[in-house]
């Protein structure tokens, strides 16, 4: 495993001088930057075409070219992994130097010239590329990754525009036998170019060391070695990093080019991170989600759950409004389905309770909430629990991660409570391992023993460890007492437990002696949760069905919280949401809303920061926006919302909270030292803490989008079967 | 009262568009309205238009009827000019058959505007 990549030894000072803001971004060092003092060192003075720049010492010719502007062709180099220098593309000239030296691997000198279009440079750029197509097949037209593919833009560019290749009339081209790693990456091996890019994420920010080299020279091989499926939560990401087209995404093969598909920024709710992604879509049908660049939330990766659950979007939709007719659920038009509603939450005379799920967005939790006051009812709650003693979900910093995710490359000492980011959040963990492999990061974690991609100090699953700790009896608390920057991340599952609030107050008290404000952080798994406990919801369901509700609206709330027997015999529920799942099989009225991806809504995520997701597709069928649901019911009531448009809606977000309408913007948080005061008293029963998803297998499965999903379901049956294997191999 | 008078001014000032009164362009209406008037049963001859003579010129009447409000002389032949293009158009066969047609706009609902309708219709 590495823990000191080249980055880290290249050490760069920080500085304040825009020009070097460049090239220290070019390096995705920040972890680094900010634990040096800043000593500034004294800059170098280079010339790259001639073009005079100013860079740190040890900054390399790509990183200095690159301040300059002028790009230099790479196969092998990527800013955010350790520099391997394979594949000589990067090759440049430096005025007075015999030899041409690899742009990404060579740091700069003094004084020296670069000459990056010379005709030195451009024949080694062609013969770079010669050698790389002598072994690679020319199926660029069934290739899947024809149009975006590295190989095939820098042949164009820098290639020779004439063959020489005759080999193939004797010994042919090398070919190399396809690998199956897994459900999610396709492999043909034979296009591959040795980058050992899908290598160096493997073992560098995934932390699953599986993808290796074997052979050498032309008989170099990359793959597994034993047959074996690359099982990570992050696999999916080497499909982006790969030049060409060796590893593609196998559920959208041969689906689309990319000129065919249009591109919408988006936003991921499947988890409480909100990672950036960019929805490609044609015909109006998602094909396929990537990554879209965040430094402050999710670099540019993305977890596999939220790039392949995409195709869960076509199956099992709701796409008429159905009402219950003799024990069946019916089709039936929206005015009819719209007028039977009604007809119930007036009869209901205010007895009415909401609640919603873990893919609600901000705009229809609202229209919900106002629709409800109208009728003259309180009740509108979430699915996940949140301790509601002391001072509850009024703070935001008690439910909130407190910082941003960025920040958690600088922790130097962490402790889990009750979570498994690497399922939870995958993008949170692989900040966690960042920080772990180069700010030397020490995790320990309380709850079962679970494997996060690191190595971490595993202190026990007895609830008392929390308290010992709290208390500083444990070791562990002084180391965290102690340091720079201490992260204490809490699962939003431990919070919900009947003593959350007794947890939260002890970790409160404790962390109030802390260095650094923003310790403790509170990780939610839902997409909704943040968002709704800011608009006021009431967290867990306990709220609504105490509340005798004769109406019960579930928004999108597929868990399975509220069930038929925990409500009075005569209540009428009415769902409302995408699919077809838990909550619209108990429901006697189903109202289709739309999903994530067909609509413009709202989301906070976990670290409190409001994202809207973008409509990329129009809803299927009779599938309406959900906010505008609640409007035309409440037309129907007789209490017509103050608002008609997303416009007018959105004003009414900002005036219960301007923060939600800032999209992107974090705001800061306050009252982390109030909160200890309010808290409840502190008291923790005993028992286990425990993590509802220890394997990979639970993780691909959690909300009713991946739950429909074909891909997802491929997922879990190849966990299991290695899971199975693995035990098999274990016991002989 | 100073107001007034430079009001008036001001209205005498307007360059008038082809009429200096209301007898001239009145005159220019009856004109036009009369030209359509003889025209009508060879449009419906010419286009082959699924409508009676008197329909048309019911239609036709409705048509001038829409802007008897309008007291404007420059309006007024703004509006004439406009007939008289039509006219043209008509009398040239530059028109197609749903053309002329569409002065019978039953086909068309007006497209909602308040909320619950337009929820109705998958309108944004």
């Amino acid at each position: 495993m590495i823990r000191a990549p080249l980055t880290k030894a290249l050490s760069l000072g920080s500085s304040t001088s825009p020009i070097h803001k460049i090239a220290a971004a070019a390096f995705r060092t920040t972890a680094v930057t900010a634990q040096i003092p800043a000593k500034a060192p004294e800059k170098i003075e280079v010339f790259v075409d001639d073009i005079p720049v100013h860079v740190e010492p040890g900054t390399t010719i790509l990183q200095a070219a690159a301040v300059a502007g002028v790009e230099i062709p790479r196969f092998c180099y990527h800013e955010r992994l350790a520099v391997a220098g394979n594949c000589r593309m990067c090759l440049v000239e430096i005025e007075k130097s015999p030899k041409l030296a690899a742009a990404c691997a060579m740091p700069v000198m003094k004084g020296w010239r670069i000459k990056t279009n010379s005709e030195k440079t451009r024949q080694a750029r062609e013969g770079v590329m010669e050698f790389l197509l002598m072994n690679h097949p020319l199926d660029c037209p069934i290739c899947d990754q024809g149009g975006e593919c590295d190989l095939q833009d820098q042949a164009m560019a820098f290639g020779s525009d004439r063959s020489r290749f005759t080999d193939i009339n004797h010994s042919g081209k090398r070919a190399v036998e396809d690998k199956d790693i897994g459900p999610l990456v396709k492999t043909i091996m034979t296009r591959c170019i040795h980058c050992t890019r899908c290598i160096r994420f493997a073992s560098e920010i995934a932390g699953v060391d599986d993808l290796g080299t074997t052979g050498r020279g032309n008989d170099m091989q990359i793959g597994t070695y034993v047959e074996k499926l690359f099982l990570s939560e992050m696999s999916g990401n080497v499909i982006d990093l790969c030049p060409v087209g060796a590893l593609t995404n196998k559920p959208f093969s041969f689906a689309a080019r990319p000129w065919e598909t249009r591109k919408i920024s988006s936003i991921d709710v499947l988890d409480a991170v909100g990672s950036n992604i960019i929805v490609s879509t044609r015909t109006n049908e998602v094909l396929r989600i990537l990554p879209r660049e965040n430094e402050e939330i999710n670099e540019e990766w993305l977890a596999d759950k939220s790039r392949f659950a995409c195709d869960g979007l076509k199956r099992q939709r709701l796409v008429a409004p159905m009402v219950r007719i003799k024990g069946e659920l019916t089709p039936v038009e929206w005015e009819g389905a719209l007028i039977e509603v009604g007809q119930k939450v007036r009869a209901a005379n205010g007895a009415v309770a909401g609640v919603a799920g873990s893919l609600a967005d901000v705009e229809s939790m609202v229209a919900l909430k106002d629709l409800l006051n109208r009728v003259g009812s309180e009740a509108v709650c979430t699915e996940q629990s949140f301790p509601s003693e002391g001072s509850g979900a009024d703070l935001r910093s008690n439910y909130l991660f407190n910082r941003n995710i960025q920040s958690l490359e600088t922790a130097d000492v962490a402790l889990l409570i009750g979570t498994n980011p690497r399922y939870e959040a995958p993008l949170i963990n692989t900040r966690l391992r960042k920080a772990y492999v180069h700010n030397e990061l020490e995790v320990a974690s309380i709850g079962p023993k679970i494997d996060l991609s690191y190595r971490h100090n595993n202190l026990g699953d007895d609830s008392n460890l929390i308290t010992q700790i709290c208390n500083g009896t444990h070791p562990f608390a002084a180391k965290l007492k102690e340091a720079k920057n201490p992260a204490i991340i809490v699962g939003s599952d431990l919070l919900a437990r009947p003593d959350g609030a007794g947890i939260l107050a002890n970790l409160q008290n404790f962390a109030k002696g802390f260095k650094s404000t923003s310790a403790l952080n509170v990780l939610q798994r839902n997409a909704s949760q943040a968002g709704a406990l800011d608009i006021g919801y009431q967290a867990g369901v306990e709220e609504a069905i105490k509340s005798k509700p004769k109406v019960l609206f579930l928004l999108n709330a597929d868990e399975a919280k509220v069930t038929r027997d925990q409500l009075p015999k005569d209540c009428y529920i009415v769902y409302v949401g995408h699919h077809g799942d838990e909550g619209a099989q108990i429901a006697d009225a189903v109202l289709p809303g739309v999903a994530y991806t067909e609509k413009t809504a709202t989301y906070v995520n976990t670290e409190g920061r409001a994202q809207q997701t973008l409509a990329a597709v129009s809803p299927p069928g009779l599938a309406r926006d959900d906010w505008k649901i609640f409007r035309a019911i409440s037309e129907i009531v007789g209490a017509p919302l103050p608002y008609d448009s997303l416009e007018e809606i959105r004003d009414r977000l900002d005036d219960i909270a301007p923060h939600l309408i800032r999209h992107g913007h974090l705001e800061a948080n306050s009252f982390q030292t109030v909160a200890p005061q309010l808290s409840a008293a502190p008291s923790i029963s005993s028992g286990k803490v425990s993590v509802q998803q220890l394997s990979l297998k639970d993780y691909f499965m959690t909300d009713p989008i991946s739950r429909a999903s074909p891909t997802m379901a491929k997922c879990i049956q190849a966990a299991k079967k290695e899971g199975e294997k693995k035990a098999a191999s274990a016991s002989c | 009262m100073a107001g007034r008078e430079a009001a008036r001014k001001v209205v005498h000032q307007v360059r008038p568009l082809l009429s200096v009164d209301k007898d001239e362009a009145r005159k220019r209406v009856i004109n036009l309205y009369k030209t359509w008037y003889r025209q009508i049963p060879y449009v419906v001859m010419d286009y082959d238009i699924p409508m009676s003579v008197e329909q048309c010129r019911d239609k036709l009447r409705e048509e001038f009827l829409k802007n008897k409000d309008v007291s404007d002389i420059r309006v007024i032949d703004m509006l004439v000019v406009k007939g008289q293009m039509e006219l043209k158009e008509t009398v040239e066969i530059w028109k197609q058959k749903g053309h002329i047609m569409r002065y019978w706009k039953e086909s068309q609902d007006p497209k909602p505007t308040d909320f619950l309708s337009k929820f109705f219709n998958g309108q944004n």
